[in-house]
């Protein structure tokens, strides 16, 4: 097997009452940018620091290049790990800190000084040996704990939210240079995030996770398209979920039948030969708006309730016409947009780009928990026009 | 709370029961055990050919004979103890009460109104805690000598410049107790109104009040914890405070209940009943110093 | 909080008539002179004997009470009296010095390997030994004195009376100020270093070692101030636990010659020295602080001796 590789079997941890991490496998290959994504509490912390070390699991297995490390102490491990806080050591200077970890691995002085100065200029802290860490900025602190894991070269580096105290700009630059920096080290990182913007930018695959347990495994493109469930789905961006009901279910891979209010449509993608009540998502970006009363396939009236300008894009906020709320993103390519606020529209909604997924036995109120406060539409509707 | 840091990693509790065990073994043989020991020696007998204390290690051989003389030293004929316990009770009470009176008002204004000058105030506080307490009564004693300061001050301005402060009166071992004891009192007090909300008082005057009924109906019943726990750090110390007395007084007038103790661990025969006044003050004590060490212990966890 | 804002509420009055009178009653915000020189008069009534004191020592004739010139003869002068030359003196000098060194070189450690243990040894043996070394601390010094004394006489004989048992009465009565100092630092400081460090490769120990007990330094420090000042000045426990003159350090001294025996101004000498020991380490203490706090914020030892006066 390659170097790096890591292999979680049945992975739990149970905190008295509490399941942190409710039995989890996966596999990441080594040289791979591996994400664990989730809001809070959701366990991938706790998975981590098992990986670690810090945390001792209740049962099953880490396997790392095939050796079961889940009961050896941190320092046996060859997997080093960069935290939330960096936690530099304070009354050490930059070229100290990095060089601490060598001192256990009997390196010579000579060449500590060598890979010192090769870890700084890896992350571009060149010359900056000599400082204290609180002398530097947010980024550069993150950028010497990468350079004191990575000095060690380690077959799995572990990374927990390191960019969660940077602001918006820093972070979007640092996320390029770290996955340029894993493709030039060619070190299996696994990363854990809550920002599911940061995991996708950035991963070559990634792990939903959803009280801990994984809700979907795959590539950044797949989770995106077809998630899984609904909580996937609304985790990854804007899922659009509506409520509806099944009139066909599809037979073999084809399109089945919902109705969504006094409107019937066809979705192509996701649970197809689902019967009875499901939930239907959609992408922002591929619901198409067209004028009113034009006609076509997969079609429904409906109104702009709201504009939003992002920039390279702009967000509009419609209802349609069996009362559900819907989002759509056009982008801003120089041709103004010929909606405004109460103009009526027809909303097309691809049959290829509808999805219907299993109903995860929660509201779709419950699910848009965590974006509400960018909901502004009231999700009881309005009569259908 | 868990993880590598702690016990619940099982993998190695002896290490931090390793590092632990020297100081508490220290604790437990050097504090523990002699309180045991003082039990014992009350409830032990003497030696009346050495007239030594004889202690008795096993509670079930307990005698309360130590008891019984300290109890008619308290109530009986020819009681002595009675009068220095409830002086003791005495001056502690003036002492605490006048200490509270220049205490509050000091710690008041430092924590409220020192602005700019908060800093030097708070070292100029701090101060005495860096002088032996044997220095700052003799500062004192020097000064109430006949011919010293005190008293020629006193004859300038026309009064008797000739009284005897220090030849045994009540008013210089009180005044030597305050002297004493306020810097404790004065940065406890500090720290508690140092913690009261500004913006409280700042509603309360918002709302229309002055400033004295600023003072009197939120500061004071804000502060009223602080007041309780310096009160307790004042008073704890001085129940078993015996020099002062003997440095200022050493008179048998004045004596306190320390110096009844002192006394009896010095005579021949009597340290039983010296063990049993101990263990009785140290009853009486134990309320207050369960209290503070609970508000010691909530005070440090509330920092994690 | 809730019943802060209660106590604000219950004492507003109900009527914007008073209001009104009060306001004619002069400006509001004011600064509080009255207060403000009650202040100033309690420092000055608090330093300025001990000032005074300190002056005395360098008196020329034998008065503690009469100032007669200025002279050096009580500290090194003098060849019968001063500190210097008198053998009572010097000894006592010597004894406070080495009770203090002791003292400090034992307590500190022993305080920071509880403190540390106590901390991640989470259970109720740890908490009851916590709250054990609180009440040392917390009772009153004479009783502590007077059970050392008893448990010294009769049981551990081996201990005997002198410098030893001071010495170990000391080490109890000052154990709290390590613990609980150290202890606030670690909190602040929490886990996470040592976890780097043994992610690094760093055994336990090793993390200790290298990581966690620089990051204590500050902590450290302190402590080891506080309790060198403590048992220079400390008088309850060792007069209780010495034997001959030859172990009374100086407050004992002190307090033996207060009514007659040496003359005034030495004993005024004595206790001078005992300041000067406690404020140049006091001084050496601040300084090394600041030097190893140079770029981090550290709040531990206000806390901790916040959380000494049990607020």
């Amino acid at each position: 097997m390659p170097g790096g590789h890591v292999k979680l079997q049945s992975l739990a941890k149970r905190f008295d009452e509490v399941t942190a991490v409710d039995g989890i496998s996966l596999e990441i290959e080594g040289g791979e940018f591996f994400s664990l994504l989730g809001p809070s509490g959701c366990g991938k912390t706790t998975t981590l620091r098992m990986v670690a070390g810090f945390e001792p699991p209740t049962s099953g297995s880490i396997l790392l290049d095939g050796v079961d490390v889940a009961n050896w102490p941190p320092n046996q491990r060859n997997v080093n790990t960069v935290f939330q806080s960096y936690a530099l050591f304070p009354f050490l200077t930059v070229a100290e800190n990095v060089a601490f970890g060598m001192k256990y691995r009997s390196v010579p002085k000579s060449e500590v000084t060598t890979r010192v100065g090769e870890a700084l200029e890896l992350v571009q802290l060149a010359g900056y040996g000599k400082r204290r860490p609180n002398q530097l900025s947010g980024g550069q602190q993150q950028r010497v704990a990468l350079a004191r894991a990575l000095v060690l070269r380690p077959a799995v580096l572990l990374l927990d939210e390191p960019l969660g105290a940077l602001d918006a700009k820093l972070r979007r630059t640092l996320q390029v240079e770290l996955n340029g920096l894993q493709k030039q080290v060619g070190i299996t990182f696994l990363y854990v995030t809550h920002d599911q913007e940061e995991a996708l930018t950035m991963s070559d695959r990634l792990a939903v996770m959803n009280h801990g347990q994984i809700a979907q495994l795959g590539t950044p493109e797949h989770v995106y398209t077809e998630p899984a469930d609904a909580y996937v789905a609304d985790f990854l961006g804007v899922s659009n979920l509506m409520e509806a009901t099944v009139e066909a279910a599809g037979v073999g891979a084809g399109p089945c039948r919902v109705r969504l209010g006094d409107f019937l449509l066809d979705a192509a993608t996701g649970e197809v030969r689902a019967t009875g009540d499901v939930k239907l998502a959609i992408r922002p970006e591929r619901v198409d708006l067209h004028p009113h009363e034009t006609v076509g396939a997969n079609r429904m009236p409906g109104m702009v309730e709201r504009l939003v300008f992002l920039g390279s894009t702009t967000q509009i906020f419609l209802r349609l016409a069996n009362g559900a709320a819907l989002q759509a993103l056009v982008r801003n390519d120089g041709i103004g947009l010929p909606y405004r606020q109460g103009t009526p529209v027809s909303v097309a909604l691809p049959a290829d780009a509808l999805r219907v997924l299993p109903d995860p036995g929660v509201s779709v109120a419950e699910i848009h928990d965590e974006t509400l406060g960018d909901r502004l539409l009231d999700p009881a509707g309005a009569a259908p026009v | 709370m868990n993880g590598i840091g702690t016990s619940r990693d099982r993998r190695g509790r002896w290490l931090w029961i390793a590092l632990a065990a020297p100081g508490a073994v220290w604790l437990i043989v050097l504090f523990v055990v002699p309180f045991y020991a003082m039990l014992a020696v009350a409830g032990g007998g003497i030696n009346s050919f050495f007239e030594t204390a004889v202690p008795t290690w096993n509670p079930l051989q307990w005698s309360s004979a130590n008891l019984s003389v300290v109890w008619q030293d308290i109530a009986g004929t020819g009681a002595y103890l009675g009068a220095p316990a409830l002086r003791t009770l005495l001056y502690t009470a003036a002492a605490t009460i006048i200490s509270l009176a220049i205490a509050y008002p000091v710690a008041y204004f430092v924590s409220r109104y020192a602005g700019r000058r908060k800093a030097l105030m708070l070292v100029l506080l701090i101060a005495p805690f860096w002088v032996s307490y044997m220095m700052r009564m003799l500062a004192w004693i020097d000064l109430l000598q006949q011919g010293g300061f005190v008293n020629s001050a006193l004859s300038f301005v026309g009064l008797s410049g000739s009284t005897d402060w220090l030849g045994g009166k009540s008013v210089t071992v009180i005044f030597g107790l305050v002297y004493g004891y306020i810097p404790y009192l004065i940065l406890v007090l500090y720290a508690g109104l140092d913690r009261i909300d500004g913006s409280l008082l700042e509603a309360a005057r918002d709302l229309g009040l002055g400033r004295w009924r600023t003072f009197w109906r939120v500061t004071v019943p804000l502060s009223k914890p602080t007041i309780i726990a310096g009160t307790f750090i004042t008073v704890l110390p001085m129940l078993g405070d015996y020099f002062t007395n003997q440095l200022l007084s050493a008179a048998p007038g004045t004596t306190m209940i320390g110096n009844a103790i002192e006394g009896q661990l010095q005579s021949a025969g009597e340290t039983g009943q010296g063990a049993v006044v101990s263990l009785m003050l140290l009853v009486v004590l134990l309320i207050p110093m369960t209290y503070y060490a609970l508000s010691t212990a909530r005070a440090s966890r509330e920092f994690a | 909080m809730a019943g802060a804002t209660s106590e604000v509420l219950s004492a507003v009055p109900g009527g914007a008539s008073s209001a009104r009178r009060r306001r004619r009653r002069g400006n509001p915000w004011r600064r509080p002179w009255a207060l403000e020189g009650f202040t100033w008069l309690y420092i000055v009534w608090s330093i300025v004997p001990v000032a005074i004191a300190v002056l005395f020592s360098f008196n020329n004739g034998a008065s503690q009470s009469t100032w007669q010139g200025f002279s050096t003869k009580w500290y090194v002068g003098n060849s019968v009296q001063s500190v210097l030359h008198n053998p009572s003196l010097h000894q006592a000098v010597v004894q406070t010095l080495k009770l203090s060194i002791l003292t400090t070189l034992i307590t500190v450690p022993l305080g920071i390997g509880f403190a540390i243990g106590i901390d991640r040894w989470r259970g109720r043996t740890s908490s009851s030994l916590n709250m054990v070394m609180i009440f040392s601390f917390v009772v009153p010094e004479l009783l502590l004195a007077v059970a050392l004394f008893l448990l010294v006489t009769q049981l551990l004989k081996f201990l005997t009376l002198g410098t030893t048992a001071e010495v170990a009465g000391l080490v109890v009565w000052n154990f709290s100020w390590p613990a609980i100092i150290v202890r606030a630092r670690l909190v602040t400081i929490g886990k996470t270093y040592e976890e780097a460090a043994t992610d690094l490769g760093a055994s336990r120990l090793s993390a200790i070692r290298r990581v966690l007990l620089p990051m204590l330094m500050p902590a450290i420090f302190a402590s080891a101030v506080l309790v060198f000042a403590s048992t220079v000045d400390d008088f309850v426990i060792v007069e209780q636990l010495s034997s001959t003159a030859a172990t009374q350090p100086m407050s004992v001294l002190i307090y033996s010659n207060v009514h007659g025996g040496l003359q005034g101004p030495a004993l005024n000498a004595l206790a001078t020295i005992m300041l000067f020991f406690s404020l140049a380490v006091a001084l050496v203490g601040f300084v090394a602080y600041r030097w190893m706090t140079r770029g981090e914020r550290s709040q531990g030892a206000t806390q901790a001796l916040t959380g000494i006066a049990g607020i």
